[in-house]
């Protein structure tokens, strides 16, 4: 089994869904809403809760609402779209066009997804004048890691760039393909020709699509049938009003005018349409029986096979490795977040492809202070399981990344919620967390100001008295600049569901079922609330406390959250 | 520093009993030990810090081979049957740095990249690639033009281009040859 590794997820305030289930029903009165807040205890394991617990990293932090903002309560924007390989940046009008796909000479691996490259066939020349000897001859797709090349599916290319637009028109094996357009001027050509519907269906050319001009005949087939079935007038309408939309109103309009008569006369009125029924109207029939591919399947064997991610990759869903084209590489984003509430951008990333930094980026680690875990004694077990029913402690770090100092209140429900409820004693419930001031500010302000020096002094002797190392109630167990360390103390349950009834929970009486899956993770839902004073002054800085030269404005600030400290898994006994 | 301590320490090991094909390119530092016969066709680079190991086996290298830094040819501990084959590594194959090759034959041209693993006693075909951190089990035998990628993914190579592979080989060995002094002499 892997090492469990402690962690701390924090839970956005947006999934408070107690709090809307109780909109919906609306009667409840403010002050009762504010008891029931109060005495609710956020369970981990509650199916909705993964949902809203996040790590601190990914959480942002909205400076107007002052606000935890996680990825369902911000807003996304896209700034640019562009190729991860080329970085191209592609604008968006042709993103709508063209499709999201790179439309240089990007391609993946239809075999491994590894970038391909194009390489000449040919060797490289040699000897004097090498250099200035033009390369000649065809070019092939190739992958430097799984050694795949494009020659295995017969495609060799005249160019080495403009790969995309090469690959539209061959087909695997080499033969040309038609682009969708120079199909509909064939299909023209031969309506032209022969009205009478003179071409074989049975031939080969005709009976193959590939999955664009599929589309592209089927559309414009139906499209056709749409024109020429509602007819114009019908509704003071011509066909062209778009496909569709004709016969829909009519049936609409139908429902209004004197029902069963007006149905009739438009049933009448429009002509009837027919199905596609050959490959140029789109009409694909799907082979009834396998044994071609089963026929194939036996050459070709497991090797020929397309693997089922390999086949996802593609839009044709090819059934043997002969089959896969090389992937056009997809396009990325750049996207800017904004808070849902109050839509103030929250991260903004430098709109150019090649930065990558940001221009805005309010996350929640400047803002909330960081929990991290430790074990106080090592694990007793060599697995590094928690011993059931064995009183463990654990250091909990807060470190406060805010340039005020922070006054935290924590809280813990006496037992974790679950069958298997574990005795949870926070030793230090209410205690404050220096500024993070610069290291070098201090240095300063003490040769400065004398406010600072005192301060300074206080906090020495503060540590001095508290900073012993005990764990002992009441009392913190180390401080630093801008951290303090708190103990927490978890007696983990026992795991076993054989005991004695008296000494059941109420839940385990309930549900005795065997342990499910990651039951034995003892986590802690901590109640997390922070108060501080914040400069309003500085607050217009990104967070920066900058030094106002008139009179402070000091604001009382308040946040408070749950947050799931995950300690260990208990040993099965 | 430490080296140079422990060379005044320990006694010299036994030198294992060598075959140098001429315009073989041995770099200083490589090590060679055990007591098995080791040899190493023309043209073929070993790097410094290579360690060919034939405690437990002969070693052979063909022609126009790469053995890299810090890779490992050889058996590392003892085989489970008592008599073994050694290795044999055919002509044009390249092993990169950190591999540990452990087979009882590589075939020609194959190459076995950075940190790969081929167990005892496995045969490994021509023209083949074990990729980057793969492994072939002991005693697997794999066959000609086959490619280790991913995690334990395997297809078979039709471009035939191997001839032209071989020639970049033998073209990057030339290159070497100028890069690394060698000193065969050491070893003999
Ligand atoms: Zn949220
Ligand atoms: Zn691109
Ligand atoms: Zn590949
Ligand atoms: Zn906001």
């Amino acid at each position: 089994m892997a090492e469990f590794k402690p962690y701390t997820y924090f839970q956005c305030p947006c999934s408070d869904n107690s709090v809307s289930v109780r909109e919906v029903g609306g009667a409840n009165p403010a002050g009762q809403e504010e008891t029931d807040e109060d005495e609710r205890t956020f369970d981990p394991r509650a199916p909705r809760a993964n949902y809203s617990l996040y790590p601190l990293e990914h959480l942002l932090y909205c400076e107007d609402c002052h606000q935890i903002r996680c990825p369902r309560c911000v807003l996304d924007e896209i700034v640019c779209w562009y190729c991860p390989n080329c970085l191209f940046e592609v604008p968006s009008s042709s993103v709508k066009s063209e499709g999201n796909r790179c439309t240089r000479s990007c391609f993946q691996c239809p075999i491994c997804t590894a970038p391909l490259s194009v390489s000449s066939t040919e060797p490289p020349p040699e000897g004097l004048g090498a250099e200035y000897a033009t390369v000649s001859g065809t070019y092939v797709l190739n992958c430097s890691y799984c050694l795949w090349s494009s020659k295995e599916i017969g495609i060799e290319l005249d160019k080495p760039n403009s790969v995309y637009a090469q690959l539209a028109k061959i087909k695997n094996g080499g033969e040309p393909l038609l682009l969708p357009k120079e199909r509909r001027k064939a299909l023209e050509e031969r309506r032209e020709a022969g009205e009478d519907g003179s071409h074989i269906p049975g031939s080969k050319e005709e009976q193959e699509l590939d999955a664009e001009s599929h589309f592209y005949n089927l559309k414009s087939f139906y499209q056709e049938q749409l024109s020429d079935s509602s007819p114009a007038g019908a509704l003071g309408l011509t066909g062209d009003y778009g496909y569709g939309s004709p016969g829909a109103l009519s049936r609409i309009m139908g429902l209004y005018t004197s029902g069963a008569l007006g149905d009739r006369k438009s049933k009448n009125k429009s002509g009837t349409m027919r199905e596609a029924h050959d490959a140029l109207e789109g009409l694909q029939i799907t082979p009834l029986s396998a044994s071609d591919a089963i026929a194939r399947l036996c050459t070709s064997g497991w090797e020929g096979t397309a693997s089922l991610s390999q086949r996802r990759e593609q839009p044709h869903n090819p059934r043997f490795v002969s089959d896969l084209r090389p992937v056009a590489n997809l396009l990325r984003t750049k996207r800017s977040k904004r808070c849902k509430t109050c839509r103030h951008i929250l991260s903004k990333p430098e709109s150019k492809v090649q930065k990558t930094h940001f221009r805005i980026r309010l996350v929640a680690l400047n803002y909330i202070p960081n929990i991290a875990i430790r074990a106080l004694q090592a694990p007793s077990a060599p697995s590094g399981l928690l011993a059931p029913l064995k009183p463990t402690q654990f250091l909990l770090t807060f470190s406060n990344p805010l340039f005020d100092s922070v006054r935290v209140n924590i809280a813990t429900p006496a037992h974790t919620p679950g069958r298997f409820g574990s005795k949870v004693t926070i030793l230090c419930p209410q205690f404050e967390v220096g500024a993070n001031t610069d290291v070098w500010d201090e240095a300063l302000g003490e040769s400065g100001g004398k406010a600072g020096s005192e301060r300074e002094k206080r906090r020495t002797k503060a540590e001095a008295s508290e900073g012993q190392g005990q764990a002992e109630a009441g009392k913190i167990w180390e401080r630093g600049r801008n951290w303090v360390s708190v103990v927490v103390e978890v007696v983990p349950a026992s795991l076993r569901l054989d005991g004695p009834e008296f000494l059941k929970s109420e839940e385990q009486r309930r549900d005795a079922g065997p342990l499910r899956e990651d039951e034995d993770v003892l986590e802690i839902p901590v109640f997390v609330r922070l108060e501080w004073e914040a400069d309003v002054a500085g607050e217009e800085g990104g967070g920066l406390a900058t030094g106002n030269k008139e009179k402070e404005v000091r604001e009382k600030r308040e946040l408070a959250y749950w947050c799931v400290l995950g300690v260990g898994r208990i040993a099965q006994d | 520093m430490s080296s140079l301590k422990r060379a005044s320490t320990a006694p010299p090991a036994p030198k294992p009993p060598v075959h140098f094909a001429p315009a073989l390119v041995i770099a200083d530092n490589a090590a060679l030990t055990g007591t098995n016969l080791i040899s190493i066709g023309l043209h073929t680079i070993i790097h410094p810090r290579a360690k060919l190991n034939s405690t437990y086996g002969p070693i052979t290298i063909g022609s126009n081979c790469i053995i890299s830094e810090r890779s490992q040819i050889g058996f590392q501990n003892p085989p489970s049957n008592s008599h073994s084959e050694g290795v044999f590594i055919e002509n044009g194959v390249v092993i990169e740095t950190g591999a540990i090759v452990e087979a009882r034959k590589v075939g020609e041209g194959s190459v076995v990249e950075v940190n790969a693993r081929i167990g005892k006693g496995a045969i490994l075909g021509k023209h083949c690639k074990v990729g980057a951190l793969c492994e072939v089990q002991a005693g697997e035998i794999i066959g000609d033009f086959t490619v280790l990628y991913a995690d334990g993914m395997r297809r078979v190579d039709r471009a035939g281009i191997e001839d032209l592979k071989l020639k970049m080989v033998g073209r990057q060995t030339e290159i070497l040859r100028k890069l690394i002094p060698s000193n065969p002499t050491k070893f003999q």
